[in-house]
């Protein structure tokens, strides 16, 4: 016998339900992100240096988010330059042979894209998991409430020295995850094409205009990795599994927060001064 | 009216804290169902009642770390319940929370533990702070352990440390959160005398969560039993003892089995 909606109006109003409380949380969700966003970027760039701070808190940070991380970003962004620069050869030596164009155009796709997103990408993961899990287990042990009832805010305290860190960080390891990937891209070609070094490494294909909007993705996309993580850990629940949930939504959400940073930032880039 | 701990001064009439039809639910939940409960200065008020029915929750909306659904809150005659984040900073330099974790900031010695609040809510300098937070860890004979970090010293520790973050501001109200829990029995009836001590000798009014039988008929002027998200008795403990409710009977007497329905089980 079929069913229909009408027959079982308990089922409807339960999905209602569920969609509409669904889409209300998701709701309530994005609005405490923006208050996070906006308290981070706000006390980064008044209150952080109006008011008293801990002690070495952003040196501690850069410490953790950039030495920490150097040889991590160098070693993949120095595989990624050797996988991509002989794929492109072996693609183009196919067609018609370009090998001598492979190492100017990798080099304007590493600073103006590939160097900035991948490095991004790379710190999501290592540092984006880590302030999720601390700041979610200072949740759940209730520090973050023992911090407010000290005079403190959270976020001030906790996200606004990691984001200070992490834009400064996430550019300069950009230039060292960009000098690593075009160096083994270089010797990939060398060694695997005979492309001529003084060939491969030629920066007449960038413009001022590639590096600028490279910086500012890589800064973007070091303001998101915190505010996300951050958001995250904020949100945990429970126990340990609440943390571990946190963290899991931290790499997640500041990997996509990167995509679509990258999107938006490429197209308005390529729209204002053509070089997306 | 007497308490097991002996006679309590004379009431007085004006509340300190009054929690009125107050609502609270978690994912449709509701953990308070309309809870009414009074507490007045300088008396020490024990909320007891199985896990998960709301204690934690109802001191917790006293300081703004959760916001009620409805009903009303009260503190020293003015309503707390609908103020902003910010206004909270004034109601937690008077109202001070001992956390059931100690929750200390691993990252600071004991001394910067409780040198913060002096930091933040006082505006002290760091130096200043610092030596002040020493003073107090003395008054609690942790004098020698102030440059100790948390993970250094034993649970009774920071306990007694984070006791002496939560006074350092000379709160008028204190929360405890099960602060017995945890400890040894000796370390557990030292607690009990400084909750005792803080309302006799200073005047505070203690709010005070716990499931610690012993604690509770020693130093409660009054208890308040939750259930079902109420206060389903309130009175002093030679009355919660005298109780016929079978659901006060059940918890003070800790059947396993009887009318109370417990969460979980």
């Amino acid at each position: 016998m079929s069913r229909t909606p009408i027959q079982h109006p308990g089922q409807v109003r339960r999905a209602v339900t569920a969609v509409g409380s669904r889409t209300l949380e998701a709701a309530a969700a994005a609005a405490e992100l923006g208050t996070v966003a906006a308290q981070a970027t706000s006390g980064a760039v008044f209150g952080y240096w109006r008011g008293k701070r801990p002690r070495g808190g952003i040196a501690r940070q850069m410490y953790y988010v950039g030495n920490r991380s150097l040889l991590f970003v160098l070693v993949t962004l120095g595989f990624v330059g050797m996988v991509m620069v002989y794929q492109t050869c072996l693609l183009t030596t196919k067609v018609v042979d370009g090998r001598n164009q492979v190492g100017a155009q990798w080099i304007r796709l590493l600073v103006l894209d590939v160097g900035p997103s991948l490095t991004a990408m790379m710190l999501a993961t290592r540092v984006g998991a880590g302030i999720a899990a601390e700041i979610g287990s200072m949740k759940v042990t209730e520090q973050l409430d023992a911090l407010r009832m000290s005079g403190v805010t959270p976020v001030r305290y906790l996200i606004v020295p990691r984001f200070l860190a992490c834009v400064v960080m996430t550019v300069v390891l950009t230039m060292f995850g960009v000098a690593s990937s075009w160096a083994a891209g270089g010797l990939t070609g060398y060694y695997s094409f005979q492309i001529n070094p003084r060939i491969f490494f030629d920066l007449s294909m960038v413009a001022p205009a590639h590096v600028v909007v490279g910086v500012i993705k890589a800064a973007a996309f070091g303001a998101a990795i915190p505010i996300v993580s951050g958001f995250c850990g904020l949100r945990a629940r429970g126990s340990s599994e609440g943390v571990g949930a946190a963290t899991t939504a931290a790499v997640i959400g500041s990997s996509f927060a990167v995509i679509v940073l990258d999107l938006v930032i490429s197209f308005v880039a390529m729209t204002a001064f053509g070089a997306g | 009216m007497r308490s097991a701990a002996g006679v309590r001064p004379e009431p007085i009439a004006e509340p300190m804290i009054e929690l009125r039809g107050v609502w609270k639910g978690f994912g449709g939940r509701p953990v308070l169902a309309g809870l009414d409960l009074t507490v007045a200065r300088g008396e020490v008020l024990f909320v007891v009642g199985t896990s998960g029915v709301g204690k934690s929750v109802t001191i917790k909306h006293l300081v703004g770390l959760l916001r009620i659904d409805a009903g009303e809150i009260w503190l020293d005659g003015r309503r707390i319940d609908a103020l902003p984040e910010r206004a909270y900073a004034e109601i937690r330099r008077r109202v001070a929370m001992v956390f059931q974790s100690a929750t200390l900031f691993d990252a600071m010695t004991l001394a910067e533990n409780v040198a913060l609040p002096l930091r933040k809510h006082r505006g002290l300098r760091a130096a200043v702070a610092l030596a002040d937070a020493r003073r107090r860890l003395e008054e609690v004979y942790l004098g020698d352990l102030a440059d100790r970090f948390p993970a250094e010293v034993s649970d009774g520790v920071r306990k007694r440390a984070a006791i002496a973050r939560a006074l350092t501001l000379e709160p008028e109200v204190v929360l405890f959160d099960e602060p017995t829990t945890g400890l040894d029995p000796q370390n557990a009836r030292r607690i009990d005398r400084l909750i005792r001590e803080l309302a006799d000798r200073r005047g505070v009014t203690a709010m005070v969560v716990s499931h610690d039988l012993a604690s509770i008929f020693s130093t409660a002027d009054r208890i308040a039993l939750l259930y079902q998200g109420r206060v389903r008795a309130c009175g002093t403990a030679t009355e919660i003892r005298a109780s016929a409710d079978p659901v006060v009977v059940q918890f003070i007497h800790g059947h396993a089995s009887g009318p109370m329905e417990t969460p979980g089980f």
